[in-house]
Order: C-alpha cells, then structure tokens, then sequence
C-alpha cells in the first residue's frame, strides 16, 4: 500500500515559489582525503529512510496536495565519479532541478580526484531549508565518522512533525492566541530590482561566489563591534550600498532587502521535531542611502533593531497564509495566495556558520565549502552568505546569462569595495 | 528475519498471549519483514545497520501492542453492531408488531397501541443513527458533517416518537408544539455537538442557530401560554441583541490576544 505524507504549509508555499527559482539549496564541501563511497552509501540510505519525504514524489491535488513515499536505490541518490575537472562538474550538478513530481527529492554527488574529494548536495528546498539542512550535514557527518570507526548504525537523524505550527508550541498559551491572531500580509512591496538583463529561454544556472576571507571577516568583526552592528548589518549595510551603486537608484529612495530568519529562534528544543522549512521573511528597509556608507549602516541597524525586540519576529502572516490554504482548495488558494503575496525582488539569506568540527568525516575537516539557496529567476535575486573556517562565501544563484554574470561578478566587486570602506575606519 | 522473530519474541516475553497478542506478532514481523525488504531493495548492504534500522522504525512495541488491541476492540464491536444491525431491524420490526398485536388482542385498545409500531421502529432508528454518529465522530472532521445531519436526523425521530405519544396516547391538546420545541433540540444538539468536536468557527453556528431559534421559542411559549403572542415576539429581536452581545464579547476577548509590537512602524515606515 502506497505511503502518503500531509503536504505541509510550507511544502505548499515553496512549491507556489516555482515561478520565482527552482526550489534547490545547494551545498558544496571539500575534504583533503578520499570519502568511502560505500559507508556514504550506507548513511544515505538510512537518512533517507529515517526522512521519508526525501523519496517521496509531490502530487499537486487540487484539492490537498500530498507527498507519496517511493521505492528508490542508491544509485538513484548517489553519484561518484573522478571528472579531470571538478570545478565544472561541480558546478554543472549543483545547478540541476530536482522535479517535485521526481522520485527523489535530494541527490548527492562525490567527486573523487588526487586523494581529495568534493561532496556536493542538491535537495528541495519543499523539503527542508538551510536551517535544517546544515543540521542534515552535521548529523551526516557525525553519523559517518561513528559508522566508520566504530561501527556504530548511522541512524541518528531527528524524527517528528514537519507542521509550520510547531514554532508555537514554546510559546505560552496566550502567546500561542496572540501569535495565532497575527493576520497581517507582511509584503510591502518594493520595485526596485536587481539590474539583470531581460530574460531569454538561452538563460541557463549558474551559482556565482565570492569568498571573503577570514582576516577580513576578523576585519569586519572589530570594525563592527566599533559601530555596534554585526557581522549581519555590515553584510548587509555593503549589500544595500552595492545595490544603490549598482542600480544607479536615487540617493534619495527607500530600498528594501527582505532577509530570511530562521523561526526556529522561537524553538527551545527542535529535537522532536522533523526535517522541515521554518524560515519566513523580513523586510530590512533603509530610507534612502545616506550620504555614505556609514549612514547606510546606521539605517540598516535602525530597521534591523526594531525586528529584533519583537518577540514574534517572522510569524506576521503565518495564520494569513494558514488561513489561505484551508479555506480553499489548493488550486483556488495558490491562486489568492500569489495575489496577496509578492515575492521579494532582492533577498539575503545569511545561513550562518558551517561549523567545520561538526562537518568533519573521521576527523578531516572540510578544508572549502559552502552553501547556497535556490537559483532564482530574473528579476529574483537572492544573495547567500555561509562562514566556513572563518571565511564568509558570498554566493548568487541566477538563471541568465554570460552579462549577467559579470553584471552579479561586478556587484560582488563593488561588496567587497563596500566593505573594506566600512571597515576603513 | 530470525532477528526480528528473537526481538518481537523477547519484548513480549512473559506477555499472557490471548490470541491478539499473536495476531499482532504476525503483523508486526511482516511489517518488519516488508521494511527490510524495501530498504535491501535501496542498496543496504550491512545486517547490522539494517537491523538497527528497522528496530528503530518500532520504537515502542507495547505501546503499539496496546494502540492495536484497542483498535481490535473497536473492531470486534463494530463488527458486532453491524450483525446487530442487520439481524436487529427485522428483528424489531416484527417484534412491534407482534407486541402491538398482543396488546390490542388482550385488551381491545387497539387506539393508542398502534403508536408502539411507529415508536418502537423509530427508537430502533435513533440507536442505530447514534451508532453512526459514533463512528463517523471517530474519524476526520472532514466527515463530520455527514454526523451532524445523522445527529439532526435523530433528534426529528425522537421528537416524532414523543409526538405520538402525547397525541395518540396522552391525546394532549398541544402536543403539536413539540415540532417547534424539536427544532430547538436540533439546534442545541448540533451546537453541542460542535462544541465536544471542537469544530472551528462553531462560534458561527451558536449566532446563526439563536436567531433561528427564537421564533421557534416564541412559537412554542406562545402555543403553550406562557407568553402573551404580545409583546412575545420581542423573543426575536432579543435573540438578535443577544447574538450582537456574543460577537462583542468575542471580540472584546480577541482583542487581549491582539499584540501591538513596535513593528507596526517598521512595516508603515515609507
């Protein structure tokens, strides 16, 4: 008999997110030594067994969509090979689309070369986000490095309900009402957008990077710490003052970047809780751009402050979009819901730290790595930042082209110039 | 699967086996059996960790034993029920007759004896929409609704059983102000129901249900004189303020939950 698993609230939402990107968080981490391929194989067939909804084929019903759990085989998961050119092949695997209709919903490869090798991971983002997907990781890792030196089954992967609805359940009871009662549609909506060229069906993915090293990540820090802002705010402060340089926009105008949280900050214990999506919004907005970067910085500190002495910071909208998707049949409630709800032009997300101890197989560090959120659709853009071994990888997934390209390379040029401005002083 | 035969057998050891516990061992060892199977199909090489694997997949067999007795239970006495039901309705009906006949033989008052015919078929058709309110209530509250109009269904029953009665048997007078009164039991039972579900918007049955109650109410306190017909069709315009006084009363209680944070500015901020 065949298994179905409940489409969930966030499932739904990122499959409405198809006409933005394609739905994939990727991850990429590099080890000086060779990674067995069988004990690789044993691991992902038990967190796949332990995470059912990672071979499960999503069926858009139009009434209640819903996940059905399929047969699968390694092979299917898992690809090795030894390519004379890791980076291109590297890259050419990250940028796949995995369907939601697929069989599987995440896929793996090892690239063997010269004693090294380079793991690389693409799943959908339907199924979990980069909050969970680093958990994924370490626990990956952990269950390896177990598996291989003792012996030990890898099995230990977090098990439970993957509902938007267990962020509440910290909460008291009449902070649950008040959280519940937050019907507010939290997209105001902002037209300025990334200057990319007009689309073109010859636009093909590409993941651009840049990497920020871990002295001048040491720079950002103090020079941070002088201006009372995180390493966050001047991300995002060089972010917002590219952006305004790039775009040429008037000094003058309001910008906004709508940046991911992690609702799991709402979480005392995610323990019980199943591989899933707890990330929603804010909106970061600046007034204008100030006349220079420092002003910038305070704006960006001003707005981020206000969001984080609110105690249901992310949950604005929640009951909205849970409102949406049980009145209706999901046909008609996709429908209402894309009215109500416009999807940010520019975006950060900043996955954090990619703990290099927690990552390491038999106690080899990851020497590189990083991961990124899914490839959007121009005018989309999403800039992600991830910090492995004191680096911060800055990283955009587009679907464009050679221009644009150097256009995304050009904004990381004047990142990079932005920032050693703020850290000038 | 020698394994999994040793573990079912050690967990439930010293188990008093009645027969269930041994069905739900053959269960449990094919659901195991099936699982490794599945997870040998997906390339799982090593019997330790697959093992492990599958044992972690069942973590606690007693509390699974006791869910499935339960379950076992249930369907003993639905199974039971449903014999019941089919052997019962004829069953019934003939014995109605039979002690309709009985009655009117022995004592010639064939007058109010008929109404054990319609009442006594009626009774048996409540029991077995209550029986069916049972178990739909059981499953989703998708299929509730389909319990609500079983539900409403009975109560017209009950009220048509009582009816015969006054009329036929006790020949009161106002006997037909039990259909208002009927209707008002509609109502109640079907908010009641809503309120033990816990559906959601049932606030929305209680204002619809008052309103739609209250001329019934009138009716029926009217018919019985209780209540002059004037001004007692104030009764309506009552039920109206009343349901204003609900509304306000619920949004009065919303209102505690409502959180005002500073953020408001942040979103408005242009």
């Amino acid at each position: 008999m065949e298994r179905k698993l409940n489409a969930e609230l966030w499932d739904k939402m990122h499959y409405l997110f198809r006409d933005y990107n394609d739905r994939m968080v990727h991850v990429r981490l590099d080890y000086d030594f060779e990674i067995d391929t069988e004990t690789l194989k044993t691991v992902l067939i038990c967190f796949f067994e332990k995470a059912p909804v990672l071979h499960s084929s999503f069926h858009d019903n139009h009434v209640s969509p819903y996940w059905i759990v399929k047969p699968y085989r390694i092979d299917d998961i898992l690809e090795v090979s030894r390519p004379d050119d890791v980076e291109s092949a590297a890259d050419a695997f990250l940028t796949q689309e995995i369907p939601p209709e697929n069989d599987i919903q995440m896929k793996v490869a090892l690239f063997l070369h010269s004693g090294k090798s380079t793991l690389c991971i693409v799943e959908n983002h339907m199924c979990m986000d980069g909050g969970d997907f680093k958990y994924f990781l370490k626990a990956f890792c952990k269950n390896y490095s177990e598996y291989a030196e003792k012996g030990v089954s890898p099995i230990d992967l977090r098990e439970g309900s993957r509902s938007y609805d267990q962020v509440y359940q910290d909460f008291s009871q009449t902070e649950q009402k008040m959280a519940k009662n937050l019907y507010k549609n939290i997209n105001a909506k902002d037209d300025h957008r990334f200057p990319l060229t007009p689309d073109s069906i010859r636009d093909t993915s590409f993941i651009a990077k840049r990497k920020i090293s871990a002295e001048k990540l040491a720079q950002i820090k103090s020079s941070g710490k002088k201006h009372g802002a995180t390493v966050n705010d001047m991300l995002l402060t060089a972010y917002f003052y590219s952006l305004y340089e790039i775009a040429a926009y008037n000094p003058y105008d309001s910008v906004s970047i709508s940046c991911a949280i992690d609702l799991r900050r709402h979480l005392k214990d995610v323990s019980d809780e199943g591989l899933t999506n707890h990330t929603a919004w804010m909106q970061c907005r600046v007034p204008e751009r100030g006349q220079d970067i420092f002003a910038t910085l305070q704006y960006v500190k001003q707005s981020i402050n206000r969001f984080k002495h609110d105690k249901f910071m992310g949950l604005y909208g929640l009951p909205l979009l849970k409102l949406g998707y049980s009145i209706m049949p999901h046909a008609a409630s996709e429908e209402i819901i894309k009215i109500g709800y416009s999807n940010p032009l520019v975006a950060m997300s900043n996955i954090g730290i990619l703990d290099e101890k927690a990552l390491a197989l038999c106690g080899n560090e990851p020497t590189d790595g990083f991961m990124t959120g899914a490839v959007k659709f121009k005018p989309f853009v999403l800039l992600s930042a991830t910090t492995l071994r004191n680096a911060v990888t800055l990283s955009m997934c587009v679907r464009g082209n050679d221009e644009d390209k150097q256009i995304v390379e050009h904004f990381f040029d004047l990142m990079e110039r932005n920032l050693d401005t703020l850290t000038s002083e | 699967m020698q394994s999994y035969v040793d573990y079912i057998e050690m967990t439930f050891q010293g188990e008093k086996d009645n027969g269930t516990l041994y069905r739900y061992k053959r269960q449990l060892l094919d659901r195991m059996t099936a699982r490794a199977a599945e997870i040998t199909h997906a390339g799982l090489r090593d019997e330790k960790v697959l093992y492990d694997l599958v044992i972690s997949e069942f973590p606690d067999l007693p509390g699974d034993y006791r869910r499935f007795c339960e379950k076992d239970r249930l369907k003993r006495r639905d199974k039971y029920f449903n014999r019941l039901m089919i052997f019962g309705t004829p069953i019934v009906a003939i014995a109605c007759v039979l002690v309709f006949l009985a009655i009117g033989f022995l004592t010639q008052r064939w007058s109010p004896a008929w109404v054990l015919v319609p009442d006594g078929i009626l009774i048996w058709v409540i029991f077995l929409l209550s029986e069916g309110i049972r178990r739909i209530t059981r499953q989703r509250q998708l299929f509730h609704p389909i319990a609500r109009v079983m539900l409403a269904l009975a109560v017209m029953c009950a009220t048509v059983c009582v009816f015969l009665i006054a009329m036929a048997a006790l020949h009161l007078p106002d006997a037909w102000v039990l259909f208002p009164f009927g209707v008002i039991c509609l109502y109640a039972a079907d908010a009641i129901y809503a309120t033990i579900t816990k559906q959601k918007m049932r606030i929305i049955n209680y204002l619809i249900y008052i309103v739609a109650a209250s001329p019934m109410v009138y009716v029926l306190l009217g018919g019985l004189r209780l209540v002059p017909w004037h001004p007692g069709w104030l009764i309506v315009p009552f039920a109206v303020l009343l349901d204003l006084i609900i509304i306000a009363g619920a949004l009065a209680n919303n209102a505690k939950y409502k959180y005002k944070p500073e953020l408001e500015d942040a979103w408005n901020e242009n």
